[in-house]
């Protein structure tokens, strides 16, 4: 750098006076056939870049990002399942000697190791051997942890009741207007058992379903109500039979007076 | 030149310590509050939740039941009216009140719900069991019996508190 | 005219060094696969790095609508969702960004890894990048807690029991995290800001640190 005395600034700044020109660098000396980064090599990187970006773009459009109903923390019979890059994780805490007892060794433990080993592999492996056939047991070491993550994520993805889990998690409408001054909610009102599962709302709770989810007509709700369905038991209304019609007729038109 | 190295303490060091204690001063001074501020949730305790009636004592019976209940919840800015699920049984004349919640990683158990295990409690995300006392099964995930609620009998209601965890 | 706006800048800052910098640097060619098919490996970090670009405009645009709030959070991003033009491919950019980050992430630990490139002297530069891996799991699981879903809010649940299993410090790390003791009101607001601010700016300068590096050191040299 050209410093003392002679030096020209522009103005009063601390800027030279005197400009640099602005070439690249020639890499045609350089070993084997060398790129400059710019603009020769980013160029090809782009066009990478371009056609991950286009498969990218066609994946958003052909898979919108799931969302499921709003969390309900009183749901207990919900499924949880973390995303799919904790489910190796997830798997291991169901083995015998990483949960139980052993919840340590396969929530802290083996997670620690193996991620303190991958953080510390520069000191762990010093030998100047960079091939990975010439350094059997750090490159052993890496392909076990691989195949473990992809067993352990397949392990899990294979227990997990996808079709129960995407039904617990669907968006459904539970936006019914009840009139609580018809006859037909007074008598609902009268029948614990079931109140026990579908709510005072009639709106359902974590035992049932809302009343007014499926469209049944009233003939068939006063069978279910007699007969019972799916773990719905049957005979379980107490009144009389004039009432049970009120009561199906109500529920038949969600919630309004006939 | 001379007067310098007569100092125990030169004059480049004094002036790196005392930049070094002044740039703590800031950094603690900004640092302390910030950190009291983001550890408050953990350094202070959790609210008292009253009793709550759960059901009345003549509708148990030795077989487990599911009870629901709500009650209304603090949860800092946000109050909201919750529902809880217990687990109540007859245990000859004393109720039992579990807590739905595996004590494994918090999934919901259930009673009977698996073929394979019947009379226990079971927990479908890592086939957690309990027995109907809830007591963990041993050789399974969970590491120690389903809570039990803070539970009071009152003119044949039953009140339930917050779920206590019994190691 | 580009010229002359680039003339009259450089002689009030000389920014002609900085940009020469910035823009000579050879590429051998064992790295580049115009010339060795294999050479594509070598992409993986450049795509890892373009993804998180991707992660962080489209975050920053999907905060124009959302709101971290337990009553409000699902509403909002159902709006985003549904309502709002593209919300789709916006959100969509970012929810399948995230599996995609981790992805190329691993992959270009992979190449580092098998070809030994960790190895003295860019010791510091494999550690760097460790902690990136890191700082990215922990937007991964922060993130998802914040569309306020069934799957968002019990993942979360059982997460927060997993680190509650550390023995010593589990119970208080949960309540730190959680920001009480159930998932709730706190939970989403901790989540929301660790997320958005206190990640992606350790994020940011450990990117820095990364490329400063790669820039001082060069590439690994061919095996």
């Amino acid at each position: 750098m050209q410093r003392g005395k002679g030096m020209k600034f522009v103005g009063d700044s601390r800027i030279p006076a005197e400009r640099k020109p602005n070439i690249p660098k020639d890499y045609s000396e350089y070993p084997g056939k060398t790129e400059a980064f710019w603009p020769n090599f980013l160029l090809k990187e782009w066009m990478i870049g371009a056609v991950f970006l286009i498969g990218f773009l066609c994946l958003t459009i052909a898979h919108p990002a799931p969302l499921e109903r709003v969390a309900d923390p009183t749901d207990s019979g919900y499924i949880p399942l973390p995303d799919w890059y904790f489910l190796f994780l997830y798997q291991l805490l169901k083995y015998e000697y990483a949960a139980g007892d052993f919840t340590v060794i396969g929530a802290v433990v083996i997670p620690g190791i193996a991620f303190g080993a991958l953080l510390l592999a520069p000191w762990l492996d010093r030998g100047p051997e960079r091939r990975p056939m010439k350094r059997p047991i750090g490159s052993g070491l890496m392909l076990l942890a691989v195949v473990s993550i992809i067993f352990l994520t397949w392990e899990s993805v294979d227990d997990h009741d996808w079709e129960a889990a995407a039904q617990q998690g669907e968006i459904v409408d539970v936006d019914y207007d009840v009139d609580e001054s018809a006859e037909g909610y007074d008598i609902y009102l009268s029948q614990d058992s079931c109140i026990g599962c579908h709510g005072d709302d009639m709106l359902g709770t974590s035992a049932g379903p809302p009343v007014f989810e499926s469209d049944y007509d009233v003939d068939e709700i006063i069978e279910i109500i007699h007969e019972g369905i799916g773990s719905m038991p049957g005979d379980q209304f107490d009144g009389s039979e004039e009432e049970l019609e009120t009561l199906a007729e109500f529920i038949a038109n969600d919630g309004q007076e006939p | 030149m001379s007067s310098e190295k007569e100092h125990r303490v030169s004059r480049r060091q004094f002036l790196t310590y005392t930049l070094t204690g002044v740039g703590g001063f800031m950094a603690a001074g900004i640092a302390l509050p910030l950190t009291r501020f983001a550890l408050d949730p953990a350094l202070e305790g959790g609210d008292e939740q009253e009793m709550v009636a759960v059901a009345s004592v003549d509708e148990l019976t030795e077989e487990p039941q599911r009870f629901d209940y709500s009650f209304e919840q603090e949860d800092a800015w946000h109050t909201s009216e919750v529902t809880q699920t217990a687990w109540l049984y007859l245990d000859g004349d004393e109720v039992v009140a579990l807590s739905p919640v595996c004590t494994h990683l918090g999934c919901t158990v259930d009673w009977d719900s698996n073929e394979d295990f019947p009379n226990q409690f079971f927990c479908p995300c890592h086939g957690g069991r309990f027995e109907k006392d809830g007591v963990n099964v041993a050789g399974t995930p969970p590491t120690r019996p389903l809570d039990v609620y803070e539970m009071e009998v009152r003119d044949g209601t039953v009140y339930l508190g917050r779920p206590i965890s019994r190691d | 005219m580009l010229q002359k706006i680039y003339d009259w800048v450089d002689e009030r800052l000389d920014i002609t060094p900085m940009w020469r910098d910035i823009a000579d640097h050879e590429v051998p060619e064992h790295v580049n696969p115009a010339h060795h098919f294999s050479a594509f490996v070598y992409c993986f970090g450049g795509l890892t790095f373009f993804t998180v670009v991707i992660q962080i405009l489209s975050g920053m645009f999907l905060t124009m609508y959302y709101v971290p709030d337990i009553i409000n959070a699902y509403e909002s991003v159902y709006y985003l969702q549904n309502e709002v033009t593209f919300g789709v491919i916006v959100r969509g950019m970012h929810h399948w960004g995230a599996s995609l980050v981790i992805v190329m992430m691993f992959l270009h630990t992979l190449r580092v890894f098998f070809t030994g490139s960790y190895k003295k002297p860019r010791e510091l530069n494999w550690v760097v990048g460790v902690l990136m891996f890191f700082v990215i799991l922990g937007l991964g699981f922060t993130g998802y807690l914040l569309p306020w879903d069934m799957k968002a809010y019990f993942a979360t649940v059982v997460g927060l029991e997993i680190a509650e299993s550390v023995p010593v410090v589990g119970d208080f790390t949960k309540t730190l995290l959680a920001g009480g003791e159930i998932v709730g009101a706190q939970t989403l607001a901790r989540f929301f800001a660790i997320h958005v601010f206190f990640l992606p700016g350790a994020l940011l300068g450990l990117l820095g640190a990364h490329f400063y590096m790669i820039r001082k050191q060069g590439i690994s040299g061919p095996l």
